[in-house]
């Protein structure tokens, strides 16, 4: 009986311990591990699409609460602004819209006065050559300069219509969300 | 049983090193040697992981119920690796992205529990640290020789750096994981022939 005692206490405490060491050591990491990522996954996005900044767009990324999802958890907006002479002249919104093969998700730049001005794609798994061409530039660039509001055309790539298709949803959710939030955002 | 300290720090180097010798942990050894940086990276990152679970392994080996003792290491061990993976993904992601599954596996890497279990329960800790630490690093000159040949071949880089003359066409079969089988079997059968030289010169 002792012994059994002697065996679950051990290994409890020794559980017990690590569980608590590795509490911490994740608290500490959990900032670097958050910036790593962003840095490592969006930020080639963002820096596609804004230009003529002279802040860290990463850095200086702002959260806005934006609901809460179904579990009642709060839903956070990260928006990357870019800024010349600590004005915010255009911001980066990630969205995403259903794609032929899951989602996709599109970072658009937005100007202050309303203009899209690049889109870059982070996440697709679209068909390779058929889908996955709408990361092409031959695609992007045509979202350059259109005004950043529902209605305006366009050209979708041939073979490609539902890829094409969740690249507009994912970018008119990215607008809809900057004008909605246009006041904490600028 | 226990050699000399310098003995046990120095065994891990070729007399048996793993994984040539000890024909261990042969999983990270041929997935993620395609570079030598892939292979430096896994090797320390799995010496880290030796290194303390040989030393707390060591220190409570009096403590720690014999018929509890494997659940116990592999709790040690684990809290170890997780604390690597955490670290690598705040401050090296981009390796952390390349060796991705092979890290939490190295909880699973038998040269660790085999350390854990043959070593560091019946040794003190400063021979168990030495032998960690010589294992590991053993381990970690393995991986990073055999990322480093089949990068030459398979890339025509060394640490991605192009050394090999122009024109020249890669073996991209040394990446592939029959190139890994391949290159492992030379480097042994090398290992072999000098052993046996010098079993004849003795």
């Amino acid at each position: 009986m002792r012994e059994i005692m002697r065996m679950i206490v051990v290994l409890t405490l020794i559980a017990a311990v690590s569980g608590l060491t590795l509490t911490m050591i994740h608290r500490v990491t959990a900032g670097p591990i958050e910036y790593q990522t962003i840095k490592f996954v969006k930020e080639p996005a963002v820096k596609k699409v804004l230009t003529g900044y002279d802040n860290d767009p990463i850095l200086d990324r702002k959260k806005i609460p934006v609901g809460t999802d179904p579990r009642g958890r709060p839903v956070e907006l990260v928006v990357f602004p870019a800024k010349k002479a600590g004005e915010t002249f255009a911001v980066a919104v990630e969205g995403s819209g259903k794609g032929y093969h899951g989602q996709i998700g599109v970072m658009v730049g937005v100007s202050k006065e309303g203009v899209i001005l690049d889109i870059g794609i982070t996440a697709h798994s679209e068909t390779p050559g058929i889908g996955s061409r709408v990361t092409a530039p031959a695609y992007t660039d045509q979202y350059q300069g259109l005004p950043a509001k529902k209605g305006t055309v366009v050209d979708a790539i041939s073979g490609a219509t539902y890829s094409s298709k969740g690249v507009v949803a994912a970018v008119n959710e990215a607008v809809g969300l900057v004008s909605k939030f246009r006041e904490e955002i600028f | 049983m226990a050699g000399t300290l310098r003995e046990e720090f120095t065994k891990g180097f070729w007399r048996t090193i793993p994984p040539f010798r000890l024909v261990l942990g042969l999983c990270p050894t041929l997935a993620v040697t395609t570079s030598g940086i892939n292979g430096l990276g896994m090797g320390l990152a799995t010496t880290f992981v030796l290194v303390f679970s040989n030393l707390f392994v060591s220190l409570l080996r009096r403590v720690i119920p014999t018929q509890v003792r494997i659940a116990s290491f592999i709790v040690i061990i684990a809290s170890f690796v997780v604390i690597v993976e955490l670290m690598m993904q705040a401050y090296f992601y981009p390796l952390f992205k390349i060796l991705g599954i092979f890290i939490p596996l190295i909880v699973v890497n038998c040269i660790i529990l085999g350390r854990a279990e043959a070593f560091a329960s019946k040794n003190g800790p400063v021979m168990s640290l030495a032998d960690g630490l010589g294992i590991g690093l053993g381990f970690t000159l393995s991986l990073f020789v055999l990322g480093l040949i089949r990068e030459l071949l398979g890339a025509g880089t060394l640490l991605e750096i192009p050394v090999m003359w122009e024109g020249f066409a890669p073996f991209a079969f040394m990446l592939k994981p029959p190139g890994a089988f391949v290159a492992l079997g030379v480097l042994l059968a090398f290992m072999n022939l000098i052993s046996q030289i010098q079993a004849r010169k003795g």
